[in-house]
């Protein structure tokens, strides 16, 4: 996932009041790096609205359906501390995804296999710095 | 035990949207099933992240297992089924 993922992509302090707000935090950070253009972050939103992209551990995985709109793939990791209400869950990391064709898969399969193990999902979680993200998604 | 095998059919493949339905279903459902791709490690069918670690992709072959061969049917239905066919052209709509 490291080719995917760059330092200036990883946010660990962020806040949002309501799901919507984080997705479009995420989004936003996408279009910020040139991952994706602007329309994408509809998409997402309109992707989280028809059904959740919570997987567990706190963890949401935000992510639009309009291909055309990445630019290229990319991954963006935003920590909200103060957590975030998700459907009723409690969300404190997301990760924003930018993918062409099924490269998505590969990659949600790849993050999926970390979480599994709650020790790195934690770290993850509660990571202060950014060189934490790079190593634990490495 | 018991085994079913089958081919991912959703266009999308086994991962957020039809893999939410799948986990659904099977938490629904209330017995064990495991779900693996060939020989690898096999998963708890109800839990999100082990069924995302698969990395299904449409046409992927998968092997349910589990005592109640009336769950692992109504599985096998659901993956043969493409979850993705009431969205159109990559647009989602609200259920």
């Amino acid at each position: 996932m490291r080719e995917v993922l760059e330092a200036r992509a990883v946010l660990l302090n962020e806040h949002a009041a309501t799901r919507e707000e984080a997705v479009e935090r995420c989004g936003r950070l996408l279009v910020e790096i040139g991952a994706a253009a602007e329309p994408y972050i509809a998409s997402m939103l309109e992707r989280e609205r028809s059904i959740s992209t919570y997987v567990g551990e706190q963890v949401a995985i935000p992510h639009g359906l309009n291909r055309e709109a990445v630019l290229r793939d990319a991954v963006c990791v935003v920590r909200f501390p103060g957590g975030v209400d998700w459907e009723g869950e409690r969300v404190s990391l997301c990760v924003g995804i930018a993918a062409r064709g099924d490269g998505h898969v590969a990659l949600l399969a790849e993050l999926a296999e970390i979480l599994l193990y709650p020790e790195r999902a934690r770290a993850l979680r509660e990571a202060v710095d950014v060189e934490t993200v790079l190593k634990e998604l490495a | 035990m018991p085994e079913r095998t089958v081919a991912v059919a959703s266009r999308s493949g086994l991962h957020a949207r039809p893999a939410k339905l799948f986990v659904q279903e099977a938490m629904r459902l209330g017995v064990p099933v495991k779900i693996r791709v060939g020989d690898r490690k096999q998963v708890p069918a109800n839990s999100m992240l082990g069924v995302l670690s698969l990395g299904a992709v449409q046409g992927t072959v998968v092997t349910l297992s589990g005592e109640d061969e009336a769950a692992l049917d109504a599985l096998v239905a659901l993956l043969a089924t493409d979850l993705d066919a009431d969205t159109e052209q990559g647009e989602a709509r609200d259920e």
